[in-house]
């Protein structure tokens, strides 16, 4: 008898033993006592979600290819998307937000009409305010304004569109990260990647079509469920991936298994699934068929796009990487890696952007200035590259962090913080977007003259959300998934595509 | 005032109250064909009763339906027609009574009820009619055509007629079902310029020179959700393209006789104009889908792709355009590729990149007349294989990275008018080549790529804490 016989035996004698457990009668009574209790709370709460079967949109969701693609209701001009997250919120007054105002009140009394009413995480008091920790000039055909932090980043704005006056309405970290991503600040709502990927499946069978890339030696303070399902089928869950190391943990083959027992026990166990769906029926378990499939053709696929040494120096050089280590620069290269292989949601986190100044590591001007420098590069180098490989017209490329900073000086508790650093900041902040049919070379909206409140151009996530989904051809208000009862969208009852920073 | 607003009233029940004669009258019809078994013979002495009540509901009628074709809101014809069947189907539902009061031949009064039943059904459809719009019954038959504009095709932008070739197709495609001969909704009608400049219901729709004063175009850009948004939420609305184009009509005039070089453009309005010049004008100009519809693609040809592991699908839901990509499909064969061609007709996006695709093998690519985007990146393709794709008259963004193609290749391509953005990174072109180039496809955005991210001392100096 071979190994893959005796798999083979094993698994369906287990399978055959459920059914026949199926057949005892203390299961018969046990089941039928409680079958009839759930019929009846089942015709007591009648017609509870029934209805929405029929509204179920037009996404047809197939749970034996869940992952096949499928068309967006109408043509989209991004086919992928990579989302740079800057975890933690960076500072626009130190990057794009240029406040010249600022630095005229820079260590001064914060005025009291920019307290009242006002709720800070950390500043207690009064605060002092503090001017741009920058010096800033105009680049590129748009004048856009960029800070000498980003001297690589700067050659580039043309390629992008500026939002200049982003609001949220959470100012702690992980709720902030949460309406951002999934469009509410509570827990349980699916990611954007999983909405598109619902929508949209992916174009290569071999790989996830949510990759997630973390740097900065932290998650987010959201969590995995940023990245989450919610309450999409769980396969549109974002697949987080290593960028040393195993790309995805325990990927490769154990020590004694080669590929051939590989296969024969995926094909044995596919076999007791396929007997269990006959006997049930779940779409679940073809989902599960499905993902073992995946997983198998993955083994092969990830390693292979995961690996970052097989690119040309001079690619290693552009975006700065550092092979061998975690990195935010091997991240991004990997992103365009993947966008390239068809991989259709690349959600990056960096974490380490929280600019408190209660230590040297977040002080705008000691720490901060590290992390402008591991970004600056690789992005500058992800947007000429997807540029010149004919990919930017179809990948759309966001950047931004959570919420903003304050134009005033962090006091933790009432005392100064030993270095500069602001607070978070709900009202105004600096998000952009580039590639994907967005227009090149713009800014939309403004803030007043210190960064404080938006003036003109206010937007929300919300927004933001439904110019993402337009550009892959949804119209957010239609993009809808069952659940409770209700129809549930990634914009809730909000959301307007901003026109104006579309092509 | 207050005899004004009652009467008012009464009309606006003419759409409840209606449906009591249809009622009555048909239970008398059905009852009266009853009575032809044995058994239903008992329904005989009530008959009298129900046609007398039917009558009166038909009276009623007729009054609140004459006081509510007042408001002149219809479409004049159709009012009459429908009134004067109404009256109809009053009087002979009077006669039918009168006739079963006098006992007369029951065989007869039977045939009398089948046109009764036919004149109710006629006079209901026309009622039907006014309210809800020609063709909205037969509209659920075909209702997945969305209502799209038919612009002409415009041999020549700058000529245009701007009303009669521009705005006037949009107006009959997004307005006209309620606001023309038809229907006037809130007495408004914008089938004919003196109407338009006339106004409705709220006085004036149209202020020549200023857009944002209009309510033709002020109401376009009420949020969806707004009581007075138009189109209303359930009707077509109109594309990005058309809102523009009606806000530069109004604002630079509203003119009925003008051209379009005549009116002075604004950086926005240009590209939608152009767009119009090749006919596809209510499309979004940069999706390189085209306008014009297209049959479906032969489905067991897409089955047999699909099975040899392309990813080839509708670009959009309700569209039979095709999207292909060879991503995951290993290595490309002539038994493969020669299916695209029965395809010809509907593929627009192909997705070559990374395969073994050789010369030989672009006659199939080559083929594929309607293509707009083609990605052959890092495939061993020459030039010998990039000439053939001259044919491709309708292409718009070309990416040969990372192949063997030069200069003379491309220049095979300079017939290809639309080309919009050509990617020739990683190739056999030449930076000494780029004047050729730029003499040879001017329309086009050429990416030659190799950009490069200079080292700065900064990139790598890490400030120690």
């Amino acid at each position: 008898m071979t190994q893959k016989e005796l798999n083979d035996q094993r698994l369906l004698r287990e399978a055959q033993d459920a059914v026949r457990h199926m057949h005892t009668r203390r299961h018969f009574l046990r089941e039928s006592a409680m079958g009839l209790g759930a019929l009846a709370i089942g015709s007591l709460l009648g017609g509870c979600g029934r209805r929405q079967e029929n509204v179920m949109s037009s996404i047809a969701f197939d749970p034996a290819h869940p992952l096949l693609p499928k068309s967006p209701p109408f043509a989209g001009k991004a086919r992928s998307v990579i989302y740079l997250h800057m975890a933690g919120a960076p500072s626009q007054l130190e990057m794009f937000d240029y406040k010249p105002e600022l630095m005229k009140m820079d260590g001064q009394d914060c005025p009291g009409s920019l307290l009242e009413g006002k709720q800070f995480a950390f500043i207690r008091g009064v605060p002092k305010m503090l001017g741009p920790q920058a010096k800033f000039a105009q680049y590129g055909e748009s004048r856009a304004w960029v800070s000498e932090h980003l001297p690589h980043f700067s050659t580039v704005v043309d390629e992008v569109s500026f939002l200049k006056a982003v609001t949220t309405d959470q100012f702690n970290h992980a709720p902030a990260q949460l309406l951002l991503h999934t469009g509410s600040a509570r827990l349980g709502r699916p990611s954007m990647g999983s909405w598109v990927t619902y929508g949209l499946g992916t174009e290569n069978q071999n790989l996830p079509g949510f990759v997630v890339l973390t740097s900065g030696g932290s998650f987010p303070d959201a969590g995995k469920s940023v990245w989450g399902s919610g309450f999409l089928p769980s396969v549109y869950q974002g697949v987080q991936c290593r960028s040393e190391g195993d790309p995805v943990l325990f990927i490769g083959d154990p020590k004694g298994m080669n590929r051939d027992i590989r296969k024969a026990s995926i094909e044995a166990i596919n076999k007791a699934n396929q007997q269990e769906y006959e006997e049930y029926n779940d779409p679940e378990i073809l989902s599960r068929i499905s993902q073992y499939e995946m997983a198998y053709r993955m083994q092969i696929a990830a390693p292979e796009v995961m690996n970052i040494n097989d690119e040309p120096a001079y690619i290693h050089e552009m975006y700065g990487t550092r092979p061998g280590k975690s990195c935010f620069a091997n991240n991004i290269l990997l992103a365009r890696k993947l966008v390239e292989k068809g991989v259709r949601y690349v959600q990056l986190f960096d974490w380490g952007w929280d600019a408190h100044g209660d230590g040297p590591y977040n002080a705008l001007n000691v720490g901060m200035i590290n992390k402008y420098r591991s970004i600056d590069k690789a992005i500058t180098a992800l947007l000429l590259d997807l540029k010149q490989r004919g990919l930017l017209e179809e990948t759309l490329v966001v950047w931004g962090g959570e919420f903003g900073r304050t134009p005033m000086m962090e006091n933790r508790n009432g005392q100064q913080n030993p270095y500069k650093g602001r607070d978070h900041h709900t009202a105004a902040f600096t998000l952009w977007m580039a590639g994907g049919g967005i227009r090149r070379g713009f800014t939309y909206g403004e803030t007043d003259e210190i960064g404080y409140y938006p003036v003109s151009g206010k937007v929300e996530a919300f927004d933001m959300q439904a110019t993402i989904l337009n550009q892959l051809g949804f119209d957010h208000e239609q993009f809808t998934y069952p659940f409770q009862g209700r129809p549930f969208r990634l914009t809730d009852v909000s959301g307007k595509v901003i026109h104006d920073i579309i092509a | 005032m207050l005899l004004l607003s009652i009467t008012d009233l009464i009309a606006r029940f003419h759409p409840v109250l209606v449906h009591l004669p249809i009622g009555i009258l048909l239970l008398a019809c059905l009852f009266q064909w009853l009575t032809i078994k044995n058994r239903y013979l008992f329904l005989q002495p009530v008959i009298p009763a129900i046609l007398f009540w039917g009558m009166i509901g038909a009276v009623a009628s007729c009054i609140s339906g004459y006081l509510l074709s007042q408001s002149g809101e219809y479409d004049a014809q159709l009012v009459t027609r429908h009134q004067w069947l109404g009256i109809l189907v009053a009087a002979f539902s009077f006669i039918l009574y009168v006739l079963y009061k006098l006992s007369l031949n029951e065989s007869w009064a039977r045939w009398l009820s089948v046109i009764l039943v036919i004149l109710v059904t006629v006079t209901g459809h026309l009622g039907g009619t006014l309210t809800h719009g020609e063709g909205y019954l037969t509209s659920v038959l075909n209702r997945d055509e969305k209502k799209q504009t038919a612009f002409k095709p415009i041999p020549d932008i700058e000529e245009a007629a701007v009303y009669a070739d521009i705005v006037q197709p949009v107006l009959e495609a997004k307005c006209y079902s309620c606001h023309s001969a038809v229907k006037q909704k809130g007495k408004l009608r914008l089938d004919s310029p003196e109407s338009m400049m006339k106004g409705g219901e709220s006085g004036k729709v149209l202020i020549p020179g200023k857009a944002d004063e209009s309510e033709l175009v002020k109401r376009i850009f009420l949020p969806l959700g707004d009581e007075d948004h138009m189109p209303p939420k359930a009707k077509p609305q109109l594309t990005e393209n058309e809102v523009l184009l009606l806000h530069w009509w109004v604002s630079t005039g509203a003119g009925f006789d003008k051209k379009v070089k005549e009116l002075t453009r604004t950086e926005k309005i240009k590209p939608v104009l152009l767009s119009l010049q090749s006919g596809e004008g209510s499309e979004k100009a940069a999706t390189d889908v085209p306008g014009t519809p297209v049959d479906e693609g032969d489905l067991t040809v897409i089955n047999k792709l699909r099975q040899a592991g392309v990813m080839i699908i509708p670009v959009a839901q309700n569209s039979h355009y095709l999207s292909a990509n060879f991503v995951t499909a290993g290595s490309v064969s002539d038994s493969v590729l020669q299916w695209l061609v029965s395809l010809k007709k509907q593929l627009i996006w192909l997705k070559l990149d990374n395969t073994s695709l050789s010369d030989s093998s672009m006659n199939y690519v080559a083929a594929c007349m309607a293509l707009t985007r083609l990605q052959l990146s890092h495939t061993p393709i020459t030039d010998k294989g990039l000439v053939k794709l001259q044919s491709l008259m309708q292409l718009r963004s070309l990416n040969v990275v990372g192949t063997k193609v030069t200069i003379k290749g491309i220049l095979a391509l300079q017939k290809l008018a639309g080309l919009k953005s050509l990617y020739v990174y990683q190739t056999g072109v030449n930076s000494s080549d780029w004047d050729e180039l730029r003499r040879a496809l001017p329309a086009a955005q050429i990416d030659t790529g190799k950009y490069t991210v200079p080292a700065l001392p900064t990139d790598t100096a890490v400030i120690r804490f």
